[in-house]
Protein backbone atom coordinates (compact mmCIF):
# COMPACT_ATOMS: atom_id res chain seq x y z
CA UNK A 1 0.00 0.00 0.00
CA UNK A 2 2.81 2.32 -0.02
CA UNK A 3 2.83 2.88 -4.10
CA UNK A 4 1.73 6.25 -3.08
CA UNK A 5 -1.74 5.62 -4.11
CA UNK A 6 -4.73 6.41 -2.14
CA UNK A 7 -5.52 2.43 -0.99
CA UNK A 8 -10.08 3.85 -1.21
CA UNK A 9 -9.30 5.26 -4.34
CA UNK A 10 -11.70 3.81 -6.85
CA UNK A 11 -9.61 2.15 -9.68
CA UNK A 12 -6.30 1.29 -7.42
CA UNK A 13 -5.79 -2.14 -8.05
CA UNK A 14 -5.70 -2.91 -4.18
CA UNK A 15 -8.15 -5.65 -2.24
CA UNK A 16 -9.55 -2.57 0.00
CA UNK A 17 -10.00 -0.47 -3.71
CA UNK A 18 -12.31 -3.61 -5.12
CA UNK A 19 -14.33 -3.78 -1.96
CA UNK A 20 -14.78 -0.52 -2.23
CA UNK A 21 -15.93 -0.28 -5.91
CA UNK A 22 -17.68 -3.34 -5.51
CA UNK A 23 -20.04 -1.45 -2.66
CA UNK A 24 -19.89 1.39 -4.88
CA UNK A 25 -21.71 -0.69 -7.62
CA UNK A 26 -25.00 -0.96 -5.27
CA UNK A 27 -27.84 0.65 -5.64
CA UNK A 28 -27.89 4.04 -3.42
CA UNK A 29 -23.97 3.94 -2.64
CA UNK A 30 -22.23 6.47 -3.07
CA UNK A 31 -18.27 6.77 -3.18
CA UNK A 32 -18.67 8.07 0.87
CA UNK A 33 -20.72 5.29 1.88
CA UNK A 34 -18.79 2.77 -0.02
CA UNK A 35 -15.66 3.56 2.18
CA UNK A 36 -17.39 3.35 5.20
CA UNK A 37 -18.88 0.18 4.35
CA UNK A 38 -15.36 -0.66 3.43
CA UNK A 39 -13.43 0.18 6.39
CA UNK A 40 -16.21 -1.22 8.69
CA UNK A 41 -15.31 -4.57 7.39
CA UNK A 42 -11.97 -4.07 7.90
CA UNK A 43 -11.71 -3.40 11.57
CA UNK A 44 -15.00 -6.09 11.74
CA UNK A 45 -14.37 -9.63 12.95
CA UNK A 46 -13.02 -12.15 10.43
CA UNK A 47 -16.36 -14.18 11.30
CA UNK A 48 -18.99 -11.12 10.54
CA UNK A 49 -16.92 -11.11 7.38
CA UNK A 50 -17.42 -14.76 6.28
CA UNK A 51 -20.79 -14.35 7.82
CA UNK A 52 -21.56 -11.31 4.96
CA UNK A 53 -19.75 -13.41 2.01
CA UNK A 54 -21.47 -17.06 2.93
CA UNK A 55 -24.90 -14.69 2.95
CA UNK A 56 -24.12 -13.22 -0.29
CA UNK A 57 -22.90 -16.38 -2.11
CA UNK A 58 -25.56 -18.27 -0.44
CA UNK A 59 -28.12 -15.80 -2.21
CA UNK A 60 -27.21 -16.06 -4.93
CA UNK A 61 -27.35 -20.32 -5.30
CA UNK A 62 -30.45 -21.11 -3.47
CA UNK A 63 -32.68 -18.09 -4.90
CA UNK A 64 -34.56 -18.73 -8.34
CA UNK A 65 -37.00 -17.19 -10.37
CA UNK A 66 -40.70 -18.65 -9.63
CA UNK A 67 -41.41 -20.64 -13.40
CA UNK A 68 -45.07 -19.21 -12.86
CA UNK A 69 -44.81 -16.15 -11.39
CA UNK A 70 -41.10 -15.19 -12.11
CA UNK A 71 -40.77 -14.04 -8.36
CA UNK A 72 -37.89 -14.52 -6.71
CA UNK A 73 -38.11 -17.54 -4.43
CA UNK A 74 -36.26 -20.85 -2.90
CA UNK A 75 -38.32 -23.23 -4.43
CA UNK A 76 -40.52 -23.36 -7.68
CA UNK A 77 -43.53 -22.37 -8.16
CA UNK A 78 -43.41 -20.67 -5.24
CA UNK A 79 -45.88 -20.47 -1.90
CA UNK A 80 -48.22 -18.10 -3.50
CA UNK A 81 -48.77 -19.87 -6.54
CA UNK A 82 -49.00 -23.02 -4.81
CA UNK A 83 -51.25 -21.83 -1.84
CA UNK A 84 -54.50 -23.56 -3.13
CA UNK A 85 -56.65 -20.59 -1.36
CA UNK A 86 -55.68 -17.85 -3.85
CA UNK A 87 -57.54 -16.79 -6.53
CA UNK A 88 -56.73 -18.04 -9.77
CA UNK A 89 -59.12 -15.75 -11.80
CA UNK A 90 -56.53 -12.68 -10.87
CA UNK A 91 -53.20 -11.75 -11.69
CA UNK A 92 -51.29 -8.33 -10.55
CA UNK A 93 -49.02 -7.81 -12.73
CA UNK A 94 -45.98 -5.84 -11.15
CA UNK A 95 -42.60 -4.08 -11.58
CA UNK A 96 -40.70 -5.61 -9.24
CA UNK A 97 -39.98 -8.97 -6.37
CA UNK A 98 -40.30 -6.15 -3.51
CA UNK A 99 -44.01 -4.78 -5.01
CA UNK A 100 -45.40 -8.09 -4.17
CA UNK A 101 -43.97 -7.59 -0.69
CA UNK A 102 -46.19 -4.19 -0.26
CA UNK A 103 -49.05 -5.85 -2.07
CA UNK A 104 -49.27 -8.50 0.28
CA UNK A 105 -48.54 -6.47 3.45
CA UNK A 106 -52.12 -4.74 2.48
CA UNK A 107 -53.74 -7.98 2.86
CA UNK A 108 -56.55 -6.52 0.57
CA UNK A 109 -55.41 -8.66 -2.18
CA UNK A 110 -55.93 -12.77 -2.32
CA UNK A 111 -54.93 -13.51 -6.19
CA UNK A 112 -51.77 -14.55 -7.75
CA UNK A 113 -48.95 -12.59 -9.55
CA UNK A 114 -46.73 -11.67 -12.22
CA UNK A 115 -43.00 -10.23 -11.64
CA UNK A 116 -41.75 -8.35 -14.80
CA UNK A 117 -38.41 -7.65 -13.57
CA UNK A 118 -38.40 -4.05 -14.56
CA UNK A 119 -40.22 -0.95 -16.76
CA UNK A 120 -40.53 0.15 -20.49
CA UNK A 121 -37.97 2.89 -19.73
CA UNK A 122 -36.16 3.21 -23.36
CA UNK A 123 -33.87 6.24 -21.95
CA UNK A 124 -32.59 3.19 -19.56
CA UNK A 125 -32.50 0.95 -22.53
CA UNK A 126 -34.85 -1.41 -21.45
CA UNK A 127 -37.85 -2.48 -24.06
CA UNK A 128 -40.65 -4.94 -23.30
CA UNK A 129 -38.40 -7.88 -25.14
CA UNK A 130 -36.13 -7.04 -21.22
CA UNK A 131 -38.82 -8.07 -19.20
CA UNK A 132 -40.77 -11.13 -18.45
CA UNK A 133 -44.12 -10.47 -20.30
CA UNK A 134 -43.38 -13.36 -22.60
CA UNK A 135 -43.26 -15.77 -20.05
CA UNK A 136 -46.96 -13.58 -18.82
CA UNK A 137 -48.37 -14.72 -21.93
CA UNK A 138 -47.14 -18.07 -22.14
CA UNK A 139 -49.38 -18.56 -18.82
CA UNK A 140 -52.45 -17.09 -20.51
CA UNK A 141 -52.33 -18.85 -23.29
CA UNK A 142 -51.90 -21.83 -20.92
CA UNK A 143 -55.57 -24.26 -21.97
CA UNK A 144 -55.80 -24.81 -18.38
CA UNK A 145 -55.42 -21.21 -17.03
CA UNK A 146 -58.65 -19.70 -15.38
CA UNK A 147 -57.58 -16.08 -15.48
CA UNK A 148 -59.94 -13.97 -15.92
CA UNK A 149 -58.48 -10.40 -15.17
CA UNK A 150 -54.75 -8.91 -15.26
CA UNK A 151 -54.82 -6.08 -12.63
CA UNK A 152 -51.22 -4.07 -13.93
CA UNK A 153 -49.74 -2.13 -10.83
CA UNK A 154 -46.56 -0.70 -12.55
CA UNK A 155 -45.72 2.81 -10.94
CA UNK A 156 -48.01 5.85 -12.12
CA UNK A 157 -45.32 7.08 -14.36
CA UNK A 158 -44.37 7.43 -17.48
CA UNK A 159 -42.74 3.83 -17.48
CA UNK A 160 -45.13 2.54 -15.69
CA UNK A 161 -48.10 3.80 -17.77
CA UNK A 162 -46.31 2.90 -21.46
CA UNK A 163 -45.98 -0.81 -19.72
CA UNK A 164 -49.58 -1.12 -18.72
CA UNK A 165 -51.04 0.62 -21.68
CA UNK A 166 -48.60 -1.96 -23.74
CA UNK A 167 -50.16 -5.19 -21.91
CA UNK A 168 -53.54 -3.98 -21.91
CA UNK A 169 -52.85 -3.84 -26.18
CA UNK A 170 -51.11 -7.39 -25.96
CA UNK A 171 -53.37 -8.93 -23.52
CA UNK A 172 -57.01 -7.86 -24.89
CA UNK A 173 -57.01 -10.12 -27.66
CA UNK A 174 -56.72 -12.78 -25.63
CA UNK A 175 -60.20 -11.70 -24.16
CA UNK A 176 -58.88 -10.84 -20.63
CA UNK A 177 -60.33 -8.19 -19.02
CA UNK A 178 -57.43 -5.43 -17.74
CA UNK A 179 -57.29 -2.75 -15.49
CA UNK A 180 -55.18 -1.02 -13.74
CA UNK A 181 -54.57 0.61 -10.44
CA UNK A 182 -56.41 3.50 -9.59
CA UNK A 183 -54.37 6.75 -9.33
CA UNK A 184 -54.81 9.56 -6.74
CA UNK A 185 -53.27 11.72 -4.15
CA UNK A 186 -50.76 10.22 -2.10
CA UNK A 187 -52.13 9.86 1.36
CA UNK A 188 -50.81 13.28 3.18
CA UNK A 189 -50.62 14.99 0.29
CA UNK A 190 -51.48 18.79 -0.44
CA UNK A 191 -54.43 19.47 -3.29
CA UNK A 192 -52.32 23.16 -4.21
CA UNK A 193 -49.00 21.54 -4.50
CA UNK A 194 -50.66 18.47 -6.21
CA UNK A 195 -49.36 18.01 -10.26
CA UNK A 196 -51.61 18.47 -12.60
CA UNK A 197 -52.07 14.96 -13.76
CA UNK A 198 -52.50 13.38 -10.12
CA UNK A 199 -54.79 16.39 -9.31
CA UNK A 200 -56.83 15.17 -12.72
CA UNK A 201 -56.90 11.62 -12.03
CA UNK A 202 -57.88 12.07 -8.49
CA UNK A 203 -60.92 13.97 -10.11
CA UNK A 204 -61.03 11.38 -12.71
CA UNK A 205 -61.33 8.47 -9.99
CA UNK A 206 -63.49 10.04 -7.61
CA UNK A 207 -65.60 7.88 -5.55
CA UNK A 208 -69.20 8.00 -3.55
CA UNK A 209 -68.95 9.78 -0.30
CA UNK A 210 -70.88 7.02 1.55
CA UNK B 1 -26.45 35.84 7.94
CA UNK B 2 -23.52 36.63 5.35
CA UNK B 3 -22.53 34.67 2.58
CA UNK B 4 -22.75 34.28 -0.90
CA UNK B 5 -26.71 34.83 -2.49
CA UNK B 6 -27.04 31.68 -4.45
CA UNK B 7 -27.69 33.13 -8.52
CA UNK B 8 -31.47 32.39 -8.96
CA UNK B 9 -33.10 31.91 -12.63
CA UNK B 10 -36.61 31.01 -13.52
CA UNK B 11 -36.41 29.23 -16.91
CA UNK B 12 -39.30 27.10 -18.62
CA UNK B 13 -38.05 23.30 -20.34
CA UNK B 14 -39.09 19.75 -20.70
CA UNK B 15 -38.15 16.89 -19.03
CA UNK B 16 -36.72 14.78 -20.52
CA UNK B 17 -36.12 12.07 -18.56
CA UNK B 18 -34.57 11.32 -15.13
CA UNK B 19 -32.00 9.13 -12.82
CA UNK B 20 -32.11 8.46 -9.40
CA UNK B 21 -29.20 10.06 -6.83
CA UNK B 22 -29.16 8.68 -3.70
CA UNK B 23 -32.22 7.71 -1.53
CA UNK B 24 -34.39 10.21 -3.06
CA UNK B 25 -33.06 12.71 -4.91
CA UNK B 26 -32.74 13.07 -8.65
CA UNK B 27 -31.19 14.05 -11.53
CA UNK B 28 -33.45 15.65 -14.12
CA UNK B 29 -32.16 16.06 -17.47
CA UNK B 30 -34.11 19.10 -19.25
CA UNK B 31 -34.29 20.87 -22.22
CA UNK B 32 -35.00 24.57 -22.17
CA UNK B 33 -35.19 27.57 -24.39
CA UNK B 34 -32.07 29.30 -24.07
CA UNK B 35 -29.46 27.46 -22.04
CA UNK B 36 -30.44 24.12 -24.12
CA UNK B 37 -29.82 20.78 -22.73
CA UNK B 38 -29.14 20.72 -18.78
CA UNK B 39 -28.51 18.19 -15.80
CA UNK B 40 -30.31 19.69 -12.77
CA UNK B 41 -30.60 17.62 -8.98
CA UNK B 42 -34.19 17.77 -7.88
CA UNK B 43 -33.71 17.25 -3.56
CA UNK B 44 -36.06 14.96 -2.15
CA UNK B 45 -38.55 14.20 -4.73
CA UNK B 46 -38.69 10.95 -4.48
CA UNK B 47 -40.33 11.56 -1.00
CA UNK B 48 -44.48 10.68 -1.19
CA UNK B 49 -45.01 14.05 0.47
CA UNK B 50 -42.21 16.20 -1.95
CA UNK B 51 -44.04 19.25 -3.56
CA UNK B 52 -41.94 19.17 -6.83
CA UNK B 53 -42.01 15.16 -7.36
CA UNK B 54 -45.34 14.92 -9.64
CA UNK B 55 -44.20 18.44 -11.50
CA UNK B 56 -40.58 16.87 -12.87
CA UNK B 57 -41.96 13.70 -14.82
CA UNK B 58 -40.88 13.36 -18.14
CA UNK B 59 -42.79 14.90 -21.27
CA UNK B 60 -43.64 17.32 -19.35
CA UNK B 61 -43.19 21.64 -19.88
CA UNK B 62 -42.63 22.99 -16.57
CA UNK B 63 -41.52 26.06 -15.16
CA UNK B 64 -38.56 25.64 -12.43
CA UNK B 65 -36.28 27.82 -10.49
CA UNK B 66 -33.00 26.83 -10.73
CA UNK B 67 -30.51 27.90 -7.76
CA UNK B 68 -26.68 27.73 -9.37
CA UNK B 69 -24.94 25.13 -7.79
CA UNK B 70 -21.01 24.38 -7.96
CA UNK B 71 -21.86 21.11 -10.45
CA UNK B 72 -24.89 21.26 -11.09
CA UNK B 73 -28.08 23.56 -10.55
CA UNK B 74 -30.84 22.92 -8.31
CA UNK B 75 -34.39 22.94 -8.63
CA UNK B 76 -36.36 24.95 -6.11
CA UNK B 77 -39.31 25.16 -7.54
CA UNK B 78 -40.88 23.15 -10.10
CA UNK B 79 -44.65 23.89 -11.54
CA UNK B 80 -46.49 22.05 -14.95
CA UNK B 81 -47.64 24.47 -17.64
CA UNK B 82 -48.44 21.71 -20.20
CA UNK B 83 -48.73 17.56 -18.70
CA UNK B 84 -50.15 16.74 -22.28
CA UNK B 85 -52.87 14.30 -20.73
CA UNK B 86 -53.76 13.68 -24.42
CA UNK B 87 -50.61 11.92 -25.13
CA UNK B 88 -50.93 9.93 -22.46
CA UNK B 89 -54.38 8.72 -23.29
CA UNK B 90 -53.37 7.00 -25.83
CA UNK B 91 -50.10 4.52 -26.71
CA UNK B 92 -49.36 4.96 -30.09
CA UNK B 93 -48.34 8.81 -29.27
CA UNK B 94 -47.28 8.10 -26.01
CA UNK B 95 -44.27 5.88 -27.33
CA UNK B 96 -44.44 8.85 -30.20
CA UNK B 97 -43.31 11.40 -27.58
CA UNK B 98 -41.14 9.04 -25.85
CA UNK B 99 -39.18 8.60 -29.30
CA UNK B 100 -38.96 12.37 -29.50
CA UNK B 101 -37.69 12.86 -25.79
CA UNK B 102 -34.95 9.86 -26.64
CA UNK B 103 -34.35 11.46 -29.84
CA UNK B 104 -33.65 15.02 -28.44
CA UNK B 105 -31.96 13.91 -25.77
CA UNK B 106 -29.73 11.60 -27.42
CA UNK B 107 -28.38 14.42 -30.41
CA UNK B 108 -28.05 16.82 -28.28
CA UNK B 109 -25.05 17.85 -26.00
CA UNK B 110 -25.26 19.29 -22.68
CA UNK B 111 -25.16 23.38 -22.50
CA UNK B 112 -24.23 22.56 -26.25
CA UNK B 113 -25.97 25.37 -28.21
CA UNK B 114 -29.55 23.80 -29.30
CA UNK B 115 -31.08 26.85 -29.62
CA UNK B 116 -34.81 26.12 -31.69
CA UNK B 117 -34.60 22.71 -30.35
CA UNK B 118 -37.20 23.53 -27.27
CA UNK B 119 -39.56 24.60 -29.47
CA UNK B 120 -39.60 22.12 -32.31
CA UNK B 121 -40.25 19.07 -29.32
CA UNK B 122 -42.62 21.15 -28.03
CA UNK B 123 -44.38 22.16 -31.25
CA UNK B 124 -44.27 18.69 -32.24
CA UNK B 125 -45.50 17.12 -28.41
CA UNK B 126 -48.30 19.98 -28.96
CA UNK B 127 -49.22 18.00 -32.77
CA UNK B 128 -49.65 14.59 -30.82
CA UNK B 129 -51.68 15.98 -27.96
CA UNK B 130 -54.33 17.38 -31.09
CA UNK B 131 -54.37 14.29 -32.73
CA UNK B 132 -52.08 15.22 -35.99
CA UNK B 133 -50.79 11.97 -37.57
CA UNK B 134 -48.39 10.34 -35.55
CA UNK B 135 -46.28 9.63 -38.66
CA UNK B 136 -46.64 12.65 -39.90
CA UNK B 137 -45.36 14.08 -36.37
CA UNK B 138 -42.39 11.84 -36.19
CA UNK B 139 -40.77 12.12 -39.59
CA UNK B 140 -40.99 15.93 -39.61
CA UNK B 141 -39.44 16.10 -36.27
CA UNK B 142 -36.76 13.78 -37.16
CA UNK B 143 -36.51 16.02 -40.50
CA UNK B 144 -36.58 19.43 -38.50
CA UNK B 145 -34.00 17.77 -36.02
CA UNK B 146 -31.56 16.95 -38.18
CA UNK B 147 -31.69 20.12 -39.93
CA UNK B 148 -31.32 22.37 -36.56
CA UNK B 149 -28.21 19.91 -35.57
CA UNK B 150 -26.28 20.15 -38.95
CA UNK B 151 -26.95 16.64 -40.20
CA UNK B 152 -29.67 17.12 -43.03
CA UNK B 153 -30.13 14.01 -44.60
CA UNK B 154 -29.51 14.21 -48.78
CA UNK B 155 -32.59 12.90 -50.02
CA UNK B 156 -32.73 14.06 -54.11
CA UNK B 157 -28.55 13.84 -55.28
CA UNK B 158 -26.24 10.77 -54.56
CA UNK B 159 -24.00 11.98 -51.82
CA UNK B 160 -20.79 10.14 -53.95
CA UNK B 161 -21.55 11.29 -57.14
CA UNK B 162 -23.97 14.13 -56.54
CA UNK B 163 -25.78 13.25 -59.70
CA UNK B 164 -29.49 13.85 -59.21
CA UNK B 165 -30.96 10.30 -57.89
CA UNK B 166 -34.96 9.21 -59.29
CA UNK B 167 -36.83 7.94 -56.20
CA UNK B 168 -37.30 4.12 -58.26
CA UNK B 169 -33.40 4.10 -59.01
CA UNK B 170 -32.27 5.48 -55.10
CA UNK B 171 -30.85 3.22 -52.70
CA UNK B 172 -30.92 4.40 -48.39
CA UNK B 173 -27.27 4.84 -47.03
CA UNK B 174 -27.85 5.74 -43.03
CA UNK B 175 -24.41 6.12 -42.23
CA UNK B 176 -23.67 8.28 -45.39
CA UNK B 177 -26.80 10.26 -44.41
CA UNK B 178 -29.04 9.99 -47.26
CA UNK B 179 -29.45 8.57 -51.01
CA UNK B 180 -27.35 6.88 -53.16
CA UNK B 181 -27.84 6.36 -57.17
CA UNK B 182 -27.50 2.31 -57.92
CA UNK B 183 -24.28 2.49 -59.25
CA UNK B 184 -22.33 3.92 -56.33
CA UNK B 185 -24.58 1.56 -54.16
CA UNK B 186 -23.03 -1.14 -55.93
CA UNK B 187 -19.96 -0.58 -53.89
CA UNK B 188 -21.20 0.37 -50.84
CA UNK B 189 -21.98 -2.37 -48.18
CA UNK B 190 -24.13 -0.63 -46.19
CA UNK B 191 -27.19 0.91 -49.01
CA UNK B 192 -30.51 -0.96 -49.33
CA UNK B 193 -33.09 -0.41 -51.77
CA UNK B 194 -35.84 2.09 -50.36
CA UNK B 195 -39.75 2.16 -51.55
CA UNK B 196 -39.60 4.81 -53.65
CA UNK B 197 -42.80 6.02 -52.38
CA UNK B 198 -41.68 6.12 -49.24
CA UNK B 199 -38.80 8.09 -50.56
CA UNK B 200 -41.28 10.44 -52.50
CA UNK B 201 -42.92 11.39 -49.46
CA UNK B 202 -40.39 11.82 -47.22
CA UNK B 203 -38.90 14.58 -49.54
CA UNK B 204 -42.23 15.77 -49.54
CA UNK B 205 -41.61 15.95 -45.47
CA UNK B 206 -38.12 17.78 -46.18
CA UNK B 207 -39.52 20.56 -48.62
CA UNK B 208 -42.55 21.47 -47.86
CA UNK B 209 -44.40 23.07 -45.07
CA UNK B 210 -45.88 21.00 -42.37
CA UNK B 211 -49.42 21.88 -43.03
CA UNK B 212 -48.90 20.35 -46.69
CA UNK B 213 -46.99 17.11 -45.14
CA UNK B 214 -49.70 16.37 -43.30
CA UNK B 215 -52.18 15.86 -45.80
CA UNK B 216 -50.42 13.14 -47.35
CA UNK B 217 -52.49 10.23 -46.60
CA UNK B 218 -49.94 7.14 -45.33
CA UNK B 219 -50.91 3.44 -45.69
CA UNK B 220 -49.88 1.23 -42.55
CA UNK B 221 -47.31 -0.58 -44.80
CA UNK B 222 -46.28 2.62 -46.35
CA UNK B 223 -45.75 4.29 -43.07
CA UNK B 224 -43.80 1.39 -41.84
CA UNK B 225 -40.97 1.51 -44.55
CA UNK B 226 -40.74 5.19 -43.80
CA UNK B 227 -40.15 4.09 -40.41
CA UNK B 228 -37.90 1.73 -40.99
CA UNK B 229 -35.70 4.24 -43.25
CA UNK B 230 -36.08 7.07 -40.60
CA UNK B 231 -34.99 4.83 -37.38
CA UNK B 232 -32.07 3.46 -39.67
CA UNK B 233 -30.78 7.05 -40.06
CA UNK B 234 -31.17 8.47 -36.94
CA UNK B 235 -29.81 4.82 -35.96
CA UNK B 236 -26.28 6.22 -37.47
CA UNK B 237 -26.42 10.07 -36.64
CA UNK B 238 -26.82 8.91 -32.84
CA UNK B 239 -24.70 6.06 -33.14
CA UNK B 240 -26.40 3.60 -30.91
CA UNK B 241 -29.47 1.55 -30.74
CA UNK B 242 -32.75 3.61 -29.74
CA UNK B 243 -34.78 1.56 -27.73
CA UNK B 244 -37.54 4.00 -28.17
CA UNK B 245 -37.62 3.56 -32.09
CA UNK B 246 -37.88 -0.48 -30.96
CA UNK B 247 -41.24 0.62 -28.86
CA UNK B 248 -42.95 2.88 -31.47
CA UNK B 249 -42.88 -0.52 -33.58
CA UNK B 250 -43.48 -2.85 -31.12
CA UNK B 251 -46.51 -0.72 -30.19
CA UNK B 252 -47.64 -0.51 -33.50
CA UNK B 253 -47.65 -4.35 -34.13
CA UNK B 254 -49.00 -5.33 -31.36
CA UNK B 255 -52.23 -2.86 -32.25
CA UNK B 256 -52.10 -4.24 -35.80
CA UNK B 257 -52.39 -7.92 -34.43
CA UNK B 258 -55.18 -6.95 -32.36
CA UNK B 259 -57.03 -5.15 -34.92
CA UNK B 260 -56.19 -8.70 -37.43
CA UNK B 261 -57.78 -10.50 -34.71
CA UNK B 262 -61.02 -8.27 -34.16
CA UNK B 263 -61.25 -8.05 -38.33
CA UNK B 264 -61.15 -12.32 -38.16
CA UNK B 265 -63.42 -12.30 -35.44
CA UNK B 266 -65.66 -9.95 -37.37
CA UNK B 267 -65.29 -12.11 -40.87
CA UNK B 268 -66.11 -15.45 -38.78
CA UNK B 269 -69.54 -13.59 -37.45
CA UNK B 270 -70.63 -12.86 -40.98
CA UNK B 271 -70.48 -16.09 -42.07
ZN1 LIG C 1 -44.77 -18.06 -8.18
Amino acid sequence: MNDGRDPFLPGASSPIARLVEAFHRLPGIGPKSAQRLAYHILRAQEAEAQELADALVEVKRSIVFCAQCQNLTSRTPCEICTDASRDRHLICVVEEPLDVLAIERTNGFRGLYHVLHGVISPSDGVGPEDLKIAELLARLRDVETEVAEIIVATNPNLEGEATAMYLGRLLRPLGIRVTRLARGLPAGADLEYADDVTLGRALEFRQEVT
Amino acid sequence: MPGRIPRVTHTAAIVLRYRRLGEADRIITLLTPTRGKIDVIAKGVLRSKSRMGGHLEPLTLVEVVLAHGRTMDVVTQAQTIEAFPDVHANLDRLSAAMYLLELADRITIEHADAEGLHDLLHTALVRLARGDGQQVVQRTFELALLEATGFRPELTTCLRCSEPVAAEEAWWAPVEGGVLCASCARTDGGAQPIDATALRVLRAFQSQPYEDAGRIRLSDELAARMEQAMHALMRAVVERDLKSAQFVSAARRARVAGEGLDEAELAKDDE
